[in-house]
């Protein structure tokens, strides 16, 4: 191993495990900040600079927490699996973490001399970035199964089920930009978006677009899809036997998937580092688009949180019917009518390619309409058989 | 140099893997040593610059076959994991002889047949060259592959639609 490779490696990862695990403690704040506004309270307002009565709006939060969770006693069950229960949270954070070097982002060097660093620069970028995301939910497993509690236990299930359900639709909705663009590589998605050809901009890219974002949201476990760790319900799901440090290994792995499958998000459809000034100033020029990639992940964290604090938790057969019943026959008729279209548009006049936009957006909306009044008619309300 | 390292760190941890799945008496450790021995193979795959087949076999046997067996398991009353029975193993010589006699009729032959490059070459865009040998000498194989595996799909979702509910459930 020479020296020139260690730099070489360093240089690709060290700026990925320093930017992301920073956005995470903000986001934290921003979290509670946002959701205790929403709920009508001030949220953390008490931690800023220490020794000072200088409060910062609380934005010493996550720096206190993380002491916090530091020092707080590590508890294990005494019936556990000890081993599989450490290994739980290390497993949850490995495959969120490698997943970051898939997305392109090209982190510059102080000087030209050295050329911008990406870890991975390889074709087959979403391929890998799926099959890796994947892992995360045999951690979530296996913190369920070791914690060896029936709570944690149903929360692994609960996991797993739901993680197989909406990976499928995931992944569908991920194959339209790829047939559009005719490559599996992140950055190749990414160049055939310039100068504001965003995928979303197109009626079968939104669609996708949000089929995506919904089966994102279900895949790292966010709500209203958090039923594997419903604490009205099952305590705290597969975490329920976690504490200190290992609890915060899967909080930070949770948004580090989070933060992944986001920045896939943008790459896929939001036009991944594009934006006003991204090739414009050639000092500046390999930063202003990772600003841009940075700020278009916040702002689908931030839709994240908004929804967390909207949207109430589905139940169990809902969240199955609704991506085996509704997603998946929506996300398979986009890929249809994409395939069709895409070839219309390609040398169509104006009106032909308005009308043609017209007619796919009225296709999804009697299909989107269709499949709901299928599924609907045959979901009863809730009958209690223990409960009155 | 570091190749031949790398390599016999992943056939070490692939070994034991593999070991490990068939001896461990607690099911679900023996599941996640299964997923050690694919997760090591991958790796091979990757030293071999075969990306796109170290992809499937993260996506298709870590991620789906894995977690189905996981899923079976949980299905079943030792749910736990830790079995007391012991499985009788008395047919264990005849199992060596014939995993003996597999490697010396076949696997033998074709390793001796084929002629191995001493290094591992990169395929130039593996995934392009791969999808370009599917759309064209095979694409209607391909074709039929894709239709029926969607048929089954739509099929097993309208079948799920059709569901009512049952008679215990109404109680």
């Amino acid at each position: 191993m020479s020296l020139e490779l260690l730099k070489d490696i360093l240089i690709a990862t060290v700026p990925l495990l320093v930017i992301f695990p920073s956005l995470f403690a903000f986001t934290t704040w921003v979290e509670r900040k946002a959701l205790a506004r929403i709920q009508n309270r001030r949220g953390p307002n008490r931690v800023g600079i220490p020794c000072t009565r200088i409060s910062l709006f609380g934005l010493g939060q996550p720096a206190a927490d993380g002491i916090k969770m530091i020092f707080k006693e590590d508890i294990v069950p005494r019936g556990a699996d000890r081993l599989f229960h450490l290994l739980a949270p290390i497993l949850a954070l490995i495959p969120a973490m490698v997943v970051l070097c898939f997305l392109p982002l090209e982190f510059p060097f102080w000087n030209d001399q050295i050329k911008a660093m990406r870890a991975f620069a390889m074709d087959g970028a979403v391929i890998f970035f799926f099959a890796i995301t994947g892992l995360g939910t045999l951690a979530v497993f296996m913190a369920g199964w070791a914690s060896r509690n029936k709570y944690s236990l149903l929360g692994g299930m609960r996991a797993i089920a739901q993680m197989i359900s909406y990976e499928i639709p995931l992944v569908l909705s991920a194959v339209i930009v790829v047939m559009m663009v005719g490559s599996l590589d992140a950055t190749e998605i990414v160049k055939k978006q310039a100068d504001w050809q965003w995928f979303v901009f197109t009626p079968w890219g939104l669609m996708a677009f949000i089929i995506f974002f919904i089966a994102a949201l279900a895949e790292t476990n966010r709500s209203p899809f958090d039923l594997p760790e419903a604490e009205s319900e099952i305590v705290a799901g597969y975490f329920t036997e976690y504490s200190g440090f290992k609890f915060a290994l899967f909080f930070l792995g949770e948004y580090i998937a989070m933060f992944a499958i986001s920045g896939l998000a943008v790459t896929l459809f939001l036009g991944g580092g594009n934006g006003p000034g991204a090739g414009l100033h050639p000092q500046l020029a390999p930063w202003v688009p990772i600003l841009w990639f940075l700020a278009k992940v916040l702002v689908l964290i931030v839709v994240m949180i908004w929804l967390r604090g909207t949207l109430p938790r589905l139940r169990v057969d809902q969240l199955m019917a609704f991506s085996w019943k509704f997603l998946l026959p929506l996300s398979i008729l986009n890929i249809i009518v994409a395939g069709f279209a895409w070839h219309a548009v390609q040398k169509a006049s104006t009106g032909v390619q308005a009308a043609i936009w017209v007619a796919c957006l009225v296709i999804y909306y009697t299909a989107a309409k269709g499949l709901d009044n299928l599924t609907r008619g045959k979901v009863q309300p809730r009958e209690y058989k223990y409960a009155e | 140099m570091s190749q031949e390292v790398t390599f016999w760190i992943l056939s070490t941890v692939a070994v034991v893997g593999a070991l490990f799945a068939v001896r461990l008496r607690n099911l679900v450790h023996g599941v996640f040593s299964l997923l050690v021995f694919f997760a090591a193979l991958a790796g091979l795959f990757l030293l071999l610059m075969a990306e796109f087949i170290a992809a499937v076999q993260v996506l298709v046997y870590i991620g789906a076959v894995g977690i189905l067996l996981l899923f079976a398991i949980m299905l079943t009353e030792r749910v736990t994991g830790d079995d007391a029975r012991r499985v009788g193993s008395r047919g264990w010589f005849w199992g060596l002889a014939a995993a003996i006699a597999v490697f010396v009729v076949f696997l033998l032959p074709a390793i001796q047949q084929t002629d191995l490059p001493k290094t591992a070459q990169p395929v130039e865009s593996s995934i392009e060259k791969l999808g370009k040998q599917l759309m064209d000498p095979y694409a209607v194989t391909l074709e039929v592959l894709a239709l029926l595996l969607t048929a089954a799909l739509i099929g097993a979702v309208a079948n799920a639609q059709g569901a009512k509910p049952k008679e215990e459930d109404s109680k």
